[in-house]
């Protein structure tokens, strides 16, 4: 059964077809690669789907919901949350509290609420904020700044935080890039986990080797269009993907 | 981690203060005085937008719109001070409301850019509406204030007024900054695309800071406009505009008690230039010298000087604290 259904997404920047009439479904449970070479468009699809940029065409359907240009945080209301590339964080907060803000979705807290309401965060919420530390492995670094925190755990609260939300599809920006092999292990033990736990999770990724051992469905784009779909194994045999990624050699020159 | 820099004492010290200088001072520190705790709420009612990370440079104009409007409520419709007051800040709200509105999806140097139009739209208005502002001659014979009937007749009283606004409204702010909403607003300074994606609907936060921030405005400039009661167009200028952002910077951004630090050593400081060329050169130079020496503005001074005395005295520097 489909969590997610984007049919015919595109998006124009000028005369430039960033995301040119790409179909993605990504079933209940499943966890999704998607790949492609740098600019091919996967970053724009995110952002597509997340509400931050408008399609030009194209409809995005989201649990039996037309999400088709709703704003981000309507987006992220339905539980269909993201992460960022790179360490987009607060990062003049502790750990905690960065968490603690992911919870603010399901705080119900309207700007009334949140008017009348102290800082001080009710005691269940602090303890639902250290079970998802807990659960990522940050517990001993929750009241750190988070600037002060290794590259590796910053990441990793990036994810903590879209947790917070209780996203039931959660889309992954490049959640390995830049770590070392035991880092990215974890993180994607760490995927693995959250997805037995019931969430769906679609990845954009460039390493080969996490996304290829996570994954059991890959999407290929390529300049905008999807290029090729399968399993790990069909993907990476595929002679087309081969040849986005390194090219047609000496035989196009 | 940060130091609780207690804001009951800052507030406490700003009573005594208020207490004091009537009773030390002539009417001259009173009006000094009176001008320096309007300028604190303008420095703190911009603290919001500031925090939520819009930069805006036509705090005045909100000023200007509430001085403007208690003004001529009193003197033409004869309106009691506490309800004209009212309106002038309830009018700033509306029109922080029209300005705010189309322009929160404007970031960084393009919302900048649109404040600094508006204080100059305001300033004309005020100049070219004779009819209704007097324009360049200047709006004079606005009544005093009154409270319930009774005219604040002395200086003195007028002087506890705006230290009693004052108060007032650094306390909602306090409150306000120290709710959810103050680490929503921080959230969103820090990474809106991140607080968006988190549920945090940004225009709608972004849009109350600043109309929160229009609101005190207006009531500081009622306040202004009859205790100085004579208006004149340029005053709400650019310049103006600039000074309460400056205030912000100097004091320091970090804190709550930055804009009131600020707001209170500049004003004091650039007393003996106020209304000379020399008023923009002091300006220019305090920001200088904070953005070169103390980038976190002056209420990091005192943890920069317990930096330097440790230096001096051990042989092995301690590793500075994490701001």
């Amino acid at each position: 059964m489909a969590i997610l259904e984007a049919r015919e997404l595109t998006r124009l920047f000028g005369g430039l077809a960033a995301v040119n009439r790409v179909d993605l479904t990504v079933d209940k449970g499943e966890i999704v690669g998607l790949i492609g070479p740098n600019g091919a468009g996967k970053t724009t699809c995110f952002n597509l789907l997340t509400g931050f940029l408008r399609p030009t065409r194209g409809s995005i359907i989201f649990d039996g919901q037309d999400i088709t240009g709703l704003r981000p945080h309507q987006i992220a209301a339905r539980g269909l949350v993201r992460t960022f590339q790179l360490t987009t964080l607060f990062q003049e907060m502790t750990a905690l509290e960065n968490v603690l803000l992911g919870l603010h979705l399901h705080s119900g807290k309207g700007p009334r609420q949140v008017l009348f309401s102290r800082r001080d965060y009710p005691a269940d919420e602090i303890a639902r904020g250290r079970d998802v530390l807990e659960f990522t492995g940050l517990a001993p670094h929750a009241d750190k700044l988070t600037r002060n925190l290794p590259h590796g755990h910053q990441r990793v609260l990036g994810i903590a935080m879209a947790l917070a939300a209780q996203p039931r599809l959660l889309l992954l920006d490049e959640p390995v890039t830049g770590m070392n092999l035991d880092e990215s292990g974890h993180v994607m033990d760490l995927v693995r986990t959250i997805r037995s736990r019931g969430t769906t999770i679609l990845l954009v990724e460039h390493n080969m080797k996490a996304v290829m051992g996570t994954c059991e469905r890959i999407v290929v784009l390529n300049f905008g269009q999807k290029l090729a779909e399968g399993t790990p194994s069909q993907v990476s045999t595929s002679p087309a993907v081969i040849q986005a990624y390194l090219g047609t050699g000496m035989a196009d020159a | 981690m940060r130091r609780k820099l207690g804001v009951p004492i800052v507030l406490a010290m700003l009573a005594a203060l208020a207490l004091l200088v009537p009773a030390l001072g002539g009417d001259y520190y009173v009006h000094v005085f009176a001008l320096v705790f309007t300028n604190v709420i303008l420095a703190a009612s911009l603290r919001p937008s500031l925090t939520c990370g819009q930069l805006n440079i036509g705090h005045s104009a909100f000023m200007s719109v509430g001085a403007y409007t208690s003004a001529l409520l009193a003197k033409n419709l004869a309106v009691p001070f506490e309800i004209s007051l009212l309106c002038g800040a309830l009018l700033a709200t509306l029109v922080g409301l029209a300005i705010g509105y189309p322009s929160l999806r404007l970031r960084g140097v393009y919302f900048a850019m649109v404040t600094v139009a508006f204080v100059e739209v305001i300033r004309l208005i005020a100049q070219l509406w004779v009819s209704l502002t007097r324009g360049m001659s200047g709006l004079s014979g606005i009544p005093k204030p009154s409270i319930l009937g009774m005219t604040l007749t002395s200086r003195a009283s007028q002087y506890y007024l705006v230290v009693g606004l004052t108060l007032v409204i650094l306390l909602v702010l306090w409150k306000l900054e120290h709710s959810r909403l103050g680490l929503i607003w921080k959230s969103i300074g820090m990474a809106d695309n991140l607080a968006q994606s988190l549920g945090v609907d940004i225009a709608r936060h972004k849009l109350l800071a600043f109309m929160l921030g229009c609101f005190f405005a207006g009531t500081a400039g009622a306040f202004y406009a009859h205790f100085i009661r004579f208006l004149f167009p340029p005053e709400f200028g650019f310049l103006m505009a600039t000074n309460i952002l400056v205030y912000n910077y100097v004091g320091g951004r970090g804190h709550f008690v930055g804009p009131i630090v600020g707001a209170i050593f500049l004003s004091l400081l650039s007393e003996p230039f106020r209304g000379s060329p020399y008023e923009t050169i002091f300006f220019s130079i305090a920001m200088l010298l904070t953005i070169l020496f103390l980038p976190g503005g002056l209420i990091t001074l005192p943890r920069k000087l317990a930096e330097l005395r440790s230096w001096r005295t051990a042989s092995a520097p301690t590793p500075s604290p994490a701001a």
